[in-house]
């Protein structure tokens, strides 16, 4: 009798524990931003806890990507980096393609297709394992995070409200701009987290 | 077609659409009549046409992509209603998901004809459609579709594309009203509930959630089908950035075995509110394989309840009364009235609890401790009981029967010391209990009440079973001297959960209410005091009413006094309370929050959760015993647990909720999440010892 009972004992926790949800790897506002180290395109290694005390920008990205060529195209993503880095901000583009991919490049080909571009960040981090990417729960390109100054995710999400590849279509909102612009002059972020939309990003 | 091609020639425009072709895509606008009739509604479609592996998206695309839009440029007078898509399928590219249509599909639209169209013109109908086409790399597409119908007086007939239009028009989600269809959020969690209609017959197959809604839940993620008896639960993993809990569902659930039986629909439609998560699991009959489970497991953590040190005070005092009403050969009487105490107040308590849950209370076992007011009646109780055992004064029969009077009077003892068993005993949870408690509160009140009925049952079985054979007396002691001697030194046992419960009250609500508590106390004696020196029978009769109305005064005063102060108190703390973190020193203890979790699991960084509360004793016992333990200590460090207490002493709804998900209703509960990503959740036992708790975490490793 006693021993039945343990086995069903047994078997209900099982089934309990089965029913819990797992927590799956994901960057969540308010939260401290997932540390990582990761080396750019030119062979430097960068961790996030290197940019402590700045606001610090990550941008995942490929250039193959329709909606990434928008927003290059139009210049959007460009005058944003080099408002960012105006501002003191840490801009880092990262490449999360798996080789053999769309999008992954060897290091040499991403420094000319950002001199080409003019695009102004920091650096462009090489994720080709996806580990930040799913570190960070990247889904698309591109797909923004904001970190402020004390280590803590501020942003994640989409980088406007117009989910288009249309060059001509302009967003009324840039939501990456809205929310640095309200962290610096020190307010709550409105908008804190949307769906980021944009091509799958290349695991 | 013939008449197609007629009117094709006699009108010499083109009836029928040009194509447009993107890279990977071919659109075009169709309609399912061939000629429109004036003032009649007809059914036209874009028609995406995919190469092979490449995909267009939902109006929720999921984790990737871009709805298709399609942008209506007609002249006034032609309404277009709104793009109505057929469901979706989920579309895979691990660890993503998508929601979207491969081969072809066609995204339908009811265009309403005027009615002062002139048979014989013609009714141009022009979009700009837009789409994005991915296979694993993403293309844009777009282009300007456009159909001209003929318009004519007659009825209209169908076009070709007819057949291909109401077959997707088959795949646009209906509402069912007979499906009852439910949803609540539970941490991490999105549940939906579909209760089957009385007439439905047919397979509860696979069953796939469509979300409408952005940020809902995980696209790429599992969805759990739990069949039941009356339908089935959906459990869906929220989505992981979520920040806010929508107040509607809406979305599509797709069961390919049809809602109406073979054949019939696919798709239902579900816009449903948010409903407390008791609420919708408990909607339903409960399967009773789960309910025998969980009453058989009540009845063996009732028993059990018996061991644990919050009832050992209390079962000393029952087995002195039984050695009193041993040899009055009427044992079996008092053995039913002290179950009837027992369950009597169990009922009270499952009452109370399920009264509060309907009204959205986020409760469970003990949390009458959880009350300061309350805690000051327990403590008053068993203080006077205390004295009672001291013979400071004696109540006769009014309270309970040690004292050896008539059997009249021993019954109400009985039953009084079964109320009491119960309401000490609720500080603690025994093994059995737990899940069993857990279940009872999510089912329907018949159920739950049997639940608790049985763990009644349990609690008073070996009484009952030892007062209903005499046989088993002879092991029982006999009466004599020393049972004055027992009854005094269990009066101080008493004394002793006086002090704990006021060092509970003192963590709720401050050092002032225990202050309060304590002079409440000492007016309480000194009327127990003057009760027993001039209210006993001997007394002459104006003495012995004035000493009963003093005692009376003081009693209900000091109460009073005590209860106001305490309110005002606790009304004032509101922080949460700490004290539970010093008795296992050594352990870096941090606050839990399922925030902090979800961190810590998602960094892969090995947790453990302590849930406990000030007021439950096993959790105390559990403390000192197992979590002072140096090897315990060791192997926690070595481990590299992160260790989150969640301190239960106060209500929480946080911590409410995640005990709910681990199918619990009260502490103790110790929960550890090892290393790897993903995996489940082992939980300890709710009494602990430092081998099992080293024996799991190597288990682990």
């Amino acid at each position: 009798m006693k021993r039945k009972a343990f086995v069903m004992a047994a078997l209900s926790l099982a089934l309990v524990a089965a029913n819990v949800s797992t927590v799956q790897a994901d960057a969540l506002v308010g939260q401290p931003a997932p540390s990582f180290t990761a080396a750019d395109t030119n062979g430097k290694s960068h961790a996030l806890t290197d940019f402590k005390g700045k606001y610090v920008v990550l941008e995942w990205t490929n250039y193959d990507c329709p909606f990434v060529v928008k927003q290059y195209s139009t210049q959007a993503m460009q005058e944003m980096q080099k408002m960012a880095a105006g501002k003191g901000v840490v801009w880092l583009s990262v490449n999360s393609s798996a080789a053999g991919k769309q999008g992954n490049y060897p290091a040499e080909k991403w420094n000319t297709l950002v001199k080409e571009k003019g695009a102004a960040p920091k650096a462009i981090l090489l994720d080709g394992d996806g580990k930040i990417g799913q570190l960070y729960g990247a889904k698309t390109t591109p797909h923004m995070y904001i970190i402020n100054p004390e280590g803590k995710l501020i942003y994640n999400g989409a980088i406007d409200d117009k989910p288009t590849t249309d060059a001509a279509t302009k967003p009324q909102t840039n939501y990456v701009a809205a929310a640095l612009t309200e962290a610096m002059a020190g307010k709550p972020v409105t908008v804190a987290t949307t769906r980021p939309y944009g091509c799958s990003v290349k695991y | 077609m013939f008449w197609f091609a007629v009117g094709f020639a006699v009108l010499t425009v083109p009836v029928a659409a040009i194509p447009v072709r993107s890279a990977h895509t071919e659109a075009e606008l169709i309609s399912e009549v061939r000629s429109v009739q004036p003032g009649r509604p007809f059914w036209v479609a874009l028609r995406l046409k995919m190469d092979p592996e490449w995909h267009t998206y939902w109006l929720n695309p999921g984790d990737s992509g871009t709805a298709t839009t399609l942008q209506w440029q007609q002249p006034a007078g032609i309404q277009a209603g709104p793009l109505r898509w057929p469901y979706p399928q989920r579309i895979a590219a691990p660890p993503l998901a998508s929601y979207g249509y491969e081969g072809t599909v066609y995204l339908l639209s009811e265009i309403q004809a005027p009615a002062d169209l002139k048979p014989g013109a013609k009714l141009a109908l022009r979009a700009k459609a837009e789409w994005l086409e991915c296979k694993v790399e993403c293309l844009p597409g777009a282009g300007t579709v456009a159909l001209e119908l003929p318009v004519q007086a007659e009825a209209t007939a169908p076009s070709v594309h007819a057949d291909a239009i109401a077959a997707a028009r088959g795949r646009l989600p209906v509402t069912i009203a007979d499906w009852k269809l439910r949803a609540a959020v539970q941490e991490g969690q999105l549940i939906l509930r579909a209760t089957r209609p009385e007439w439905f017959a047919g397979e509860i197959g696979p069953v796939t959630f469509f979300p409408e809604q952005d940020l809902l839940i995980e696209p790429a993620a599992p969805q759990v089908l739990e069949v039941r008896p009356d339908g089935f639960l959906l459990k869906l993993k929220r989505s992981a950035v979520s920040t806010a809990t929508p107040e509607r569902i809406a979305g599509v659930l797709v069961a390919p075995a049809g809602w109406r039986g073979a054949g019939s629909e696919q798709a239902l439609s579900v816009r449903v509110a948010l409903e407390p998560v008791a609420a919708v699991l408990s909607a339903g009959a409960p399967d009773l394989a789960g309910l025998l489970v969980a009453v058989g497991f009540a009845f063996l953590g009732g028993m059990i309840l018996n061991l644990m040190p919050c009832v050992l005070p209390v079962l000393s005092i029952k087995v002195l009364g039984f050695v009193q009403e041993a040899r009055t050969g009427h044992a079996w009487r008092y053995g039913l009235a002290f179950t009837a105490g027992v369950l009597a107040s169990f009922w009270l308590l499952a009452g109370g609890l399920l009264l509060l849950r309907a009204g959205g209370e986020q409760l469970g076992w003990g949390f009458q401790l959880q009350s300061p007011p309350f805690l000051v009646i327990l403590c008053a109780v068993l203080f006077l009981f205390g004295l009672n055992l001291f013979g400071i004064f004696e109540v006769g029969t009014s309270l309970t029967r040690l004292g050896g009077a008539g059997p009249a009077g021993g019954l109400g003892g009985s039953f009084f010391s079964g109320v009491l068993a119960t309401t000490v005993a609720t500080p603690c949870t025994a093994p059995f209990m737990g899940s069993a408690l857990g279940y009872a509160l999510t089912q329907p009140v018949w159920a739950a009440l049997l639940v608790f009925t049985a763990l009644g049952l349990g609690m008073a079985s070996p009484y009952l079973l030892l007062s209903l054979s005499p046989a088993l007396l002879r092991f029982v002691p006999k009466p004599g001297a020393w049972m004055e001697t027992f009854k005094q030194a269990m009066g101080f046992l008493l004394m002793g959960t006086v002090v704990w419960l006021g060092w509970v009250l003192g963590l709720q609500a401050g050092v002032s209410a225990l202050a309060a508590l304590l002079a409440a106390l000492v007016v309480l004696g000194a009327a127990a005091w003057a009760l027993g020196k001039w209210g006993h029978m001997a007394a002459p009769a104006p003495t012995r009413l004035t000493a009963r109305v003093l005692a009376a005064l003081g009693i209900v005063g000091a109460l009073g006094v005590a209860l106001v102060g305490v309110e005002q108190q606790s009304a004032a703390s509101s922080g949460p309370t700490q004290a539970t973190a010093t008795p296992s020193e050594g352990i870096r203890w941090e606050a839990f929050s399922p925030q902090r979790v979800a961190a810590l699991r998602a960094a892969g960084t090995p947790v453990f959760i302590d849930f406990t509360a000030a007021w439950c004793l096993s959790c105390q016992v559990n403390e000192r015993v197992a979590f002072s333990s140096p090897q315990v200590r060791e192997a926690f460090a070595r481990g590299g647990f992160v260790m989150l207490k969640a301190d239960w002493t106060k209500r929480d709804a946080a911590i409410a909720q995640a005990l709910a998900q681990f199918g619990r209703s009260g502490v103790p509960l110790y929960v550890l999440y090892g290393p790897t990503a993903g995996a489940p959740p082992r939980i300890l036992p709710e009494v602990l010892t430092p081998d099992i708790i080293v024996k799991a975490l190597q288990e682990l490793s």
